[in-house]
C-alpha cells in the first residue's frame, strides 16, 4: 500500500467524522469518500445489532465487505456508529464455522450429516404434515425472532396461521418487548409510541428508568448526552435504576430504587404532580380517561388522587430503600411536570418484570397527567432491543394472538379482513390464540408440541429458567427445525438445521423503535448453500400442500411462486403485507414500497398511508393532527389530538390507578440477594455473533458478575474471584468485579455467555407478567459465595 | 491495518485533559476540535482488534463520555487475511 493511498483514507476517515459534528476540517471533504478506490459499491443498510436502527454503508469491493461507514443524513443516527456497529459486518460473508449447508439427523443422539435442500425441505414438510395429521394442528408450533425481516415472519405466521391453521406462532419479542405493547395499548389504545427520536433535540427533560441506554443504545444515548451537555443547566436529565451505570455519567439525578420498587416510586411521582398542581387540566379534561381493574372500569380523577394517597413520597421512599427520598421523588416529580418537553425512556428494567405491563401503565400516566405528549421533546419512548421486533413481530403477526397489522386474533372480524386478503374462506383462520412464549415451551415439555420451527433465535440459552425447557427441547420427542446462520445452544436441540443468509446477504425491512421501517438490500452473495428464509418457507409451503393435501397450504404462497429469493421474493412479500394488510390499519405502509424506500437515507415512519407522505420520511408524531394523515382522517372534533387507537372505543388516553406489587421472587433467608442481569456494550444477546468477532469476544470473554463493594465486604468476595451463584432453579459460577454499580444486596451479571457453567438464564425465575406474558428475567432471588481465587477462563463458542 | 474515523466527546470543560489523554496513543490522530467537546481523530493501527483496544481505553479515560465511530475501512486487513 502506498503512503499517498493511506494518507488519503485518513483524510477520508477525518472529514466524514468532522462532518458529523459540522467541523469543517482543512482536508479532503466528506464527499470524498465516495472516491474510487475504496469500494466498488456503496449498499446503504440498517444495522442489526440493536432497535436504534442506525444507518450504515456498506463497502463492497470485489465480492467482499470491505468498509462501513455511517449514514450523516439518517434520522436515526446521523451517521454514528457504536463498536458492535462498526464490527458487525465481519459476520458477513463466510466464517470459518458458518452454516453453508442443510443439517439432519433423526435422533439428537447423533451426529449431524449434510444433506440436500430437497432432501430437508422434504423432512420438514413430512414431520410437519405427520405431526398435524397425528395430533392436531395446534401440535406444532413456529417461534420467531425480532431479528427476522418483515418479509420472513409475515410469511411464516401466515403460512402457520392460514395454511396449518394454527395460532402456535410465537417469537423472542414476547421475552423483551410484549410489556411495552401491553402498556401502550393499555394506555394509549394502540401500540408503539407516539413520537420518535426527533423528541432528543427538542426534550429539556430526560426520565430514564430501566436502561443503560450508554451500553444497549450507544447511538441512541449519544443524542441524549449530546442534548444535556449543549444545554448544561437547562436540559435535565434523571436516571431511575437499581444500578449505576456508564449512562448515569450524564445525570442531574440518580434515582436508586430497590429492585421490583419501581411501581411505588413512580405513583409517588404522580402524587406530587397532581399534589403540587403541577398536571396540565385541559390535557387531562380534553383526552384523558381514569381506569382501574381488570374490566377497565372508568373512574374519575378525584379517585385517582384518593388512590394515590397510599403513595406519597414519604411512603414511597420507605418502599423503594436505596437512596430514595422523598425529596429526591419530589424533584424529579417537577423535573418532569415543569419541563418544556419530558422524554421518558425504558427498556427491559421495565418490561421484564412481572407487572411490566403496568410499569409501562405508570410511565404513560405521568406524561398524560402532565400533557408531556403530542408536541416537541415530549414522549414516553420504550427502546427496543433487537432490530425489528416492532416492524416484523408486533406489526407483522408475529404473536400468537395478533395478526398483521395490528389485529387481534380473538377478534373475528379482524380475521375475516386478513382471510380476504389472502383469498382464504371466512373461517379459515383458528379462533383462539396460540401459546404464548413460555406455555409454547411448556407445551414442548409435556410433549404437546410436536414439531417446532425456531428462527433466528436462541431459546435454549435465552429462556428463564432455561434448564427445563433445554431437556424438552433436546427430547426426540420433539421434531425441531432450526434456521440460523452458525451454530448456536438451540441448534444443539435441532434435529434440522437449515443454513440461512445474513443481512446484507439478501433483502427486507426492518422496523425500528420509532415506527420506522428500513430497507436493507443485498449486497453480497450468502456463503455455500445458505438461502434467504423467504424461499425456504415458499418451498417448505409447496410440499406441505401436498402432503397434507390442501389447497389453502398453497393459497399461501400462490403469488410468491417462482420468484427469485434475492429480490422478486423479499418484494413480493412486502407488497402483500404493506398494500394489503397494513391498510386502513393505524400502522398503514402503503407509502413504503421497496422503490421509495430505496431512495431513502433511513426510512419510513407509519402512519404512511400515501407515497407523498412516506416521501417526506412519514409520521414524526402520531395522533397529531397536521403531523398524522390518521388523524385528520379520523377527527371527531377541533382538537389538535385525536387518540385514534383501535383498543380504546372513547378515543381517550387511559390513566391506570395500578397498585405497587413487587417482583415474583423476592430475596429471603435463604436466598438473600437480588439476582439482575443485562448487556454490555460490546456484545449482543447470547453472543452467537459477536462471539463470532475477535475484537469483541477479546475484549469480553466471558461474562462476570458486578458485586457492591459492602456484598463483597461481607461475602469475604475480591475483585476477580470466583462466585458461585445459586437460585432455587440453578447455580452458575463467574468472576466477580467489584463495582459501587449495583446497590448493596443486588448483583449483575452479564448476559451473554454460552457456557454451560455461566449461562445467566439458568439461575432466572420463569414467573411472567399476567397481561403481557413477559418473564420477569431481571429479578430472582440469589445467594453467593466464593469459590475461588481467580481462575484463568476461556471464551466459550458452541461448535457442531 | 484498518483506518477509522472517530467523533470522541468530552464535556467542553474538560477538552484539554481529553487531549492529553488522547496524545498517549501514537496510533490517534488528531484533526479537529470544537467548543461543544466534539474531537475528530483518526486511528491507524496494525489490526482491528488494536483500534478496539485503543478505543476501549481511551473509552475508560476520566474525561472522555463516548468515542463514536463514523467510518472504518478495512480493505487491506481483509486482503491480508483472503
Amino acid at each position: 500500500m502506498g503512503v499517498s493511498r493511506r494518507d488519503f483514507l485518513k483524510q477520508v476517515a477525518a472529514a466524514t467524522a468532522a462532518s458529523y459534528v459540522g467541523m469543517s476540517l482543512a482536508t479532503t471533504p466528506a464527499s470524498t469518500a465516495h472516491a474510487a478506490g475504496q469500494a466498488q459499491k456503496w449498499v446503504r443498510g440498517t444495522c442489526r445489532l440493536c432497535g436504534t436502527g442506525c444507518r450504515v454503508e456498506l463497502g463492497v469491493k470485489n465480492g467482499k465487505a470491505v468498509a462501513l461507514r455511517g449514514v450523516p443524513k439518517s434520522r436515526t443516527s446521523m451517521g454514528y456508529l457504536c463498536m458492535k456497529g462498526m464490527l458487525f459486518h465481519k459476520l458477513i460473508g463466510n466464517q470459518p464455522d458458518r452454516l453453508t449447508r442443510p443439517l439432519y439427523r433423526a435422533k439428537k443422539s447423533e451426529p449431524f450429516q449434510e444433506i440436500s435442500w430437497d432432501r430437508a425441505l422434504d423432512i420438514a414438510a413430512k414431520e410437519f404434515a405427520d405431526a398435524i395429521k397425528a395430533n392436531g394442528n395446534d401440535a406444532v408450533a413456529y417461534y420467531g425472532s425480532g431479528q427476522a425481516l418483515t418479509e420472513e415472519t409475515y410469511l411464516f405466521q401466515k403460512i402457520m396461521r392460514g395454511g396449518l391453521q394454527t395460532n402456535n406462532v410465537e417469537g423472542n419479542p414476547r421475552l423483551c418487548m410484549a410489556s411495552a405493547v401491553g402498556g401502550y395499548v393499555t394506555s394509549m389504545g394502540a401500540d408503539e409510541p407516539i413520537g420518535g427520536y426527533a423528541n432528543v433535540e427538542k426534550a429539556s427533560c430526560f426520565f430514564i428508568i430501566g436502561s443503560n441506554m450508554s451500553e444497549c443504545h450507544p447511538v441512541f444515548f449519544r443524542r441524549v448526552m449530546r442534548r444535556k451537555l449543549d444545554n448544561p443547566d437547562f436540559v435535565k436529565v434523571i436516571n431511575a435504576d437499581p444500578r449505576v451505570s456508564a449512562t448515569s455519567r450524564i445525570a442531574d439525578s440518580h434515582m436508586q430504587f430497590r429492585p421490583g420498587t419501581d411501581l411505588a416510586m413512580l405513583n409517588a411521582m404522580a402524587q406530587v404532580i397532581l399534589e403540587e398542581g403541577l398536571q396540565d387540566d385541559e390535557f387531562i379534561n380534553n383526552y384523558c380517561t381514569f381506569r382501574i381493574g381488570k374490566e377497565s372500569k372508568q373512574v374519575d380523577l378525584s379517585s385517582y388522587r384518593k388512590f394515590l394517597e397510599a403513595y406519597t413520597p414519604e411512603k414511597a421512599a420507605a418502599i423503594c430503600g436505596g437512596n430514595i427520598t422523598a425529596k429526591s421523588i419530589r424533584q424529579a416529580a417537577r423535573w418532569f411536570a415543569k419541563s418544556n418537553g419530558t422524554l421518558s425512556c425504558w427498556t427491559m428494567g421495565i418490561n421484564q418484570r412481572r407487572r411490566g405491563v403496568w410499569a409501562n401503565n405508570l410511565i404513560h400516566n405521568l406524561h398524560m397527567i402532565t400533557g408531556q405528549l403530542c408536541k416537541e421533546g415530549a414522549d414516553s419512548l420504550s427502546l427496543t432491543g433487537q432490530p425489528n421486533a416492532c416492524g416484523g413481530v408486533r406489526e407483522g403477526g408475529g404473536l400468537c394472538h395478533i395478526l398483521p397489522g395490528h389485529r387481534l386474533v380473538a377478534k373475528e372480524p379482524l380475521r375475516n379482513q386478513m382471510e380476504d386478503i389472502w383469498g382464504f374462506p371466512r373461517g379459515r383462520l383458528p379462533s383462539k390464540p396460540g401459546l404464548h412464549t413460555m406455555a409454547m415451551f411448556k407445551a414442548v415439555n409435556e410433549k404437546k408440541i410436536k414439531a417446532i420451527w425456531v428462527h433466528c433465535t436462541n431459546p435454549a440459552q435465552t429462556l428463564p429458567n432455561v434448564t427445563p425447557y433445554r431437556e424438552g427441547m433436546r427430547s426426540d420427542d420433539l421434531f425441531m427445525v432450526v434456521t440460523d446462520i452458525f451454530p448456536t445452544r438451540t441448534t444443539e436441540c435441532a434435529n434440522l438445521i437449515l443454513p440461512g443468509a445474513f443481512h446484507f446477504e439478501k433483502t427486507g425491512v426492518y422496523g425500528c423503535t420509532e415506527r420506522r421501517s428500513q430497507l436493507t438490500p443485498k449486497a453480497i452473495d450468502a456463503p455455500g448453500e445458505a438461502m434467504p428464509e423467504v424461499w425456504i418457507a415458499r418451498e417448505w409451503a409447496l410440499r406441505l400442500a401436498k402432503l397434507l393435501n390442501d389447497p389453502m397450504i398453497r393459497q399461501c404462497v400462490a403469488d410468491f411462486e417462482g420468484k427469485e429469493p434475492d429480490y422478486a421474493l423479499p418484494k413480493a412479500i412486502w407488497d402483500e403485507y404493506s398494500q394489503k394488510a397494513t391498510r386502513g390499519q393505524d400502522n398503514d405502509l402503503r407509502g413504503a414500497t421497496y422503490e421509495l424506500l430505496k431512495t431513502m437515507h433511513d426510512g419510513v415512519q407509519w402512519p404512511a398511508p400515501t407515497k407523498e407522505h412516506a416521501a417526506t420520511g412519514g409520521t414524526v408524531m402520531k395522533f397529531v393532527k397536521g403531523f398524522d394523515p390518521l388523524a385528520d382522517e379520523h377527527s371527531e372534533n377541533d382538537l389538535p389530538y385525536q387518540f385514534y387507537g383501535p383498543a380504546h372505543p372513547d378515543k381517550k388516553l387511559w390513566v391506570w390507578l395500578r397498585p405497587f406489587q413487587g417482583a415474583a421472587e423476592e430475596p429471603d433467608a435463604d436466598y438473600p440477594i437480588y439476582f439482575s442481569t443485562g448487556r454490555i456494550i460490546d456484545h449482543w444477546h447470547t453472543g452467537t455473533m459477536t462471539g463470532r468477532i475477535p475484537e469483541l469476544i477479546r475484549g469480553n470473554p466471558y461474562s462476570f458478575v458486578e458485586i457492591n463493594p459492602k456484598d463483597a465486604k461481607a461475602y469475604g468476595i475480591r475483585n476477580r474471584d470466583m462466585v458461585e451463584i445459586e437460585s432455587r432453579r440453578g447455580k452458575i459460577v463467574m468472576p466477580a468485579r467489584i463495582r459501587s454499580g449495583p446497590m448493596e444486596g443486588m448483583i449483575f451479571a452479564y448476559m451473554h455467555d454460552m457456557a454451560e457453567d455461566r449461562m445467566v438464564n439458568k439461575v432466572c425465575v420463569d414467573a411472567f407478567d399476567p397481561g403481557s406474558k413477559q418473564p420477569e428475567f431481571k429479578i430472582c432471588a440469589c445467594r453467593i459465595r466464593r469459590v475461588s481465587g481467580p481462575k484463568r477462563l476461556s471464551p466459550v463458542i458452541v461448535q457442531l | 491495518m484498518p483506518i477509522g474515523g472517530f467523533i470522541i466527546t468530552c464535556a467542553p470543560e474538560d477538552l484539554t485533559a481529553a487531549l492529553e489523554g488522547i496524545a498517549a496513543f501514537p496510533a490517534v490522530e488528531v484533526h479537529g476540535t470544537d467548543e461543544k467537546g466534539s474531537i475528530v481523530v483518526v486511528m491507524d493501527t496494525e489490526t482491528s482488534e488494536a483500534m478496539d483496544d485503543i478505543v476501549k481505553t481511551i473509552s475508560r479515560l476520566p474525561a472522555i463520555l463516548s468515542v463514536g465511530l463514523a467510518y472504518l475501512n478495512t480493505e487491506d486487513e481483509i486482503g491480508d487475511e483472503a
